[in-house]
């Protein structure tokens, strides 16, 4: 009962990270960093309970999630791919900027309520016979849409980068960017289209806290789970496969955090639980010794005699 | 270059702050309040009495140090983006010693929790670096997750054993008053931290560009295989970069803790890691800029917080101003690179043509 539960909670919480990850994945293999993931995340959390909101429905409320993410994409692509200004720097303070931005809308469009607006969740969608299975039928088969398109994009990714043509130019791009350029393909342009892309899709990752777990907006309701997509980018290798486990792992983490926190074990303190997947990141992150670091990670791309 | 000119480049992140008030300036407009009326009353409260023109500078003296903290790495080009936790790690070590030492007195205690908060918050940052440069591990990431570890280890201190006397709040008790740093003005919360903050900003500028420790950090900063060539062990410099760069963090602690707070509050100023970046990044991670940013960044604060409490304002308008701010100085570096860049090419042409008769 209570492994079917926590079961349940891992495939729930890894939802977010595991699209927010594959994000990242496929703008790092164009050589972008995507720093301003964890303020996207924000940005679509926002979108996503503002859209619901006031339209009264969900997929309008998705849809302004991803919206909301592309146009904070735009922002961050135009500075860092065209402008060829530092990816750490202008993601930080798109970081800073969106916490801001995000509750001051919610005041403009909301006021300030005496008690916390909230929406209904993203219902889940049993699948008949499949839900049934012990143990793994309700973790893997009666969730929310936002985890089936997770598994989905999953796959999707690993055969668009690593099966066909536009994955071959993404993964140049990140590793080549001169070769790219030589066979006639702008590389500033395949960034910057990466770029909205892996932000929109944050946007929706960032949806998934306010409208498939909580149902409301707040200020903290990302509180760091941007940066975890960001560091199961680096852990997974830089692969959609890596992403899958990655993100199991933390949405487990997260989940057991959630479990302790709510049966009242307390024989560990909730800080560690809290703390835990952050340490395995950094212990991950020592450990691993072949990394597979696109070559471009970072760097701006210059042509020539410019 | 004309002297008008270099004069006017010098002077665009000026500028650039200008716009970014600007563009928040419009936002304002949504809640339908005036920009200028309220910029008008940020400006009469700053400056309207000795208390809160004081206060810039004391809210000043913490941002100094996490801008520092950035900056100085950023000269090396390792990107120490674990302030906020070593920030909290300061905190901790100075309240700790501020509350169990508190039968000595001031004059022994308050070095000691300067030294303490420095050195604990170094020797965290160290480890940072310590991972980069045994293990070649990626210290971006690495800073990034320390944060969330030491908040926990706050979290966990500050609930259990550091808990105020009465047990009912997460926050400790009331450091003793010896503890306390004496005030630079009376009446005020400005503190001799300001002080101590711009001493650590010349220090910082000291030893960048006047010991051969500096000339080696910025020669890895410039060019980690030619400063290798040259003979400098860039392992070591990355220790000692996360180390120095660590302790100017945990000093904004003891800023905070003994000078402001007199206490430690569970999760208090949660976005003074990321300031610091902005300030670093306004101040072109030099210290003299990095003190005049966090000036700036102060006066946002102070006047904001007075608007806030006094009109309808929203408090996150700030967070907007900080970050409109930081983007239109990323903006304006482009644009001040572009400018550059065509007026050479134009005197490269004009001497081109000089030299065909």
């Amino acid at each position: 009962m209570i492994i079917e539960s926590i079961l349940a909670n891992t495939v729930m919480m890894s939802t977010p990270l595991m699209i927010g990850a594959l994000a990242e994945v496929f703008v790092e293999r164009t050589g972008v960093m995507n720093i301003a993931i964890e303020g996207t995340f924000l940005i679509g959390a926002w979108a996503g309970f503002v859209g619901t909101y006031m339209t009264g429905s969900l997929v309008l409320g998705l849809v302004s999630a991803v919206l909301a993410g592309l146009l904070t994409g735009a922002l961050y692509g135009y500075i860092t791919v065209y402008l060829k200004q530092h990816q750490i720097v202008t993601g930080t303070a798109i970081n800073i900027l969106a916490p801001g931005l995000a509750l001051y809308l919610y005041r403009v469009f909301f006021g300030v309520p005496l008690l916390p607006l909230q929406v209904d969740l993203l219902p889940t969608i049993a699948i008949p016979v499949l839900s049934d299975l012990p143990v793994v039928g309700k973790a893997f088969f009666n969730q929310n849409i936002l985890t089936y398109l997770a598994f989905a994009l999953i796959a999707a990714g690993f055969w668009v980068l690593f099966r066909t043509r536009t994955g071959l130019i993404l993964r140049s791009t990140g590793a080549n960017p001169e070769a790219v350029d030589a066979a006639g393909i702008n590389v500033e342009r395949v960034r910057f289209g990466t770029v909205l892309f892996s932000s929109a899709m944050d946007g929706l990752a960032g949806a998934f806290y306010s409208l498939g777990f909580l149902g409301l907006f707040t200020e903290n309701i990302i509180g760091g789970r941007g940066w975890i997509a960001f560091a199961i980018c680096f852990l997974g290798n830089w692969n959609p496969a890596g992403v899958l486990v990655g993100a199991l792992v933390f949405g487990l983490a997260d989940a057991l955090s959630i479990v302790i926190r709510t049966s009242g074990v307390v024989a560990i303190p909730n800080e560690f639980v809290i703390a835990f997947p952050y340490i395995v990141t950094i212990i991950a992150t020592i450990a691993r010794r072949r990394f597979n670091v696109p070559a471009y990670l970072g760097i701006s791309y210059v042509k020539e005699g410019r | 270059m004309s002297r008008r000119m270099r004069i006017f480049l010098a002077l665009f992140p000026v500028w650039s702050v200008f716009l970014g008030l600007a563009l928040s300036g419009a936002m304002l407009l949504l809640l339908n309040l005036n920009p200028f009326y309220v910029y008008g009353r940020m400006v009469t409260y700053a400056f309207r009495d000795m208390y809160n023109f004081a206060d810039i500078f004391a809210k000043a003296a913490p941002l100094i140090l996490t801008g520092l903290a950035f900056g100085f790495a950023f000269r090396a080009f390792l990107f120490n983006i674990g302030a906020q936790g070593q920030f909290y790690i300061g905190c901790l070590a100075t309240v700790s010693c501020a509350l169990y030492l508190d039968t000595l007195p001031g004059i022994i205690l308050l070095p000691l929790c300067f030294a303490a908060s420095a050195l604990a918050a170094g020797a965290w940052g160290s480890l940072i670096g310590f991972a980069k440069a045994r293990f070649g591990a990626n210290e971006f990431l690495i800073s990034l997750m320390s944060t969330y570890v030491a908040v926990a280890i706050m979290n966990y201190l500050i609930r259990g054993p550091l808990i105020e006397s009465k047990g009912e709040y997460p926050q400790t008790d009331v450091i003793a008053p010896q503890a306390i740093i004496p005030k630079l003005i009376p009446h005020t919360r400005l503190h001799w931290g300001f002080v101590v903050a711009l001493l650590v900003a010349a220090l910082a500028w000291f030893i960048l560009w006047k010991t051969t420790l500096g000339f080696q950090i910025r020669a890895v900063g410039m060019n980690k295989d030619s400063a290798r060539y040259a003979g400098i062990r860039e392992k070591r410099i990355f220790v000692l970069v996360f180390l120095i760069s660590g302790a100017f963090a945990g000093l904004a602690g003891f800023m905070e803790v003994n000078g402001i707070q007199h206490m430690l509050v569970q999760g208090f100023n949660p976005y003074i890691g990321a300031e610091g970046i902005g300030i670093a990044i306004l101040g072109n991670a030099h210290p003299a800029g990095i003190v005049l940013a966090a000036i700036l960044f102060g006066a946002l604060k102070v006047g904001g917080n007075m608007v806030v409490q006094t009109s309808p304002v929203p408090s996150s308008i700030i967070g907007i101003m900080e970050g409109f701010v930081m983007l239109s100085v990323i903006f304006s570096y482009y644009l001040r690179r572009r400018i550059i860049h065509s007026l050479e090419k134009k005197r490269l042409r004009r001497e081109e043509k000089e030299e065909q008769p």
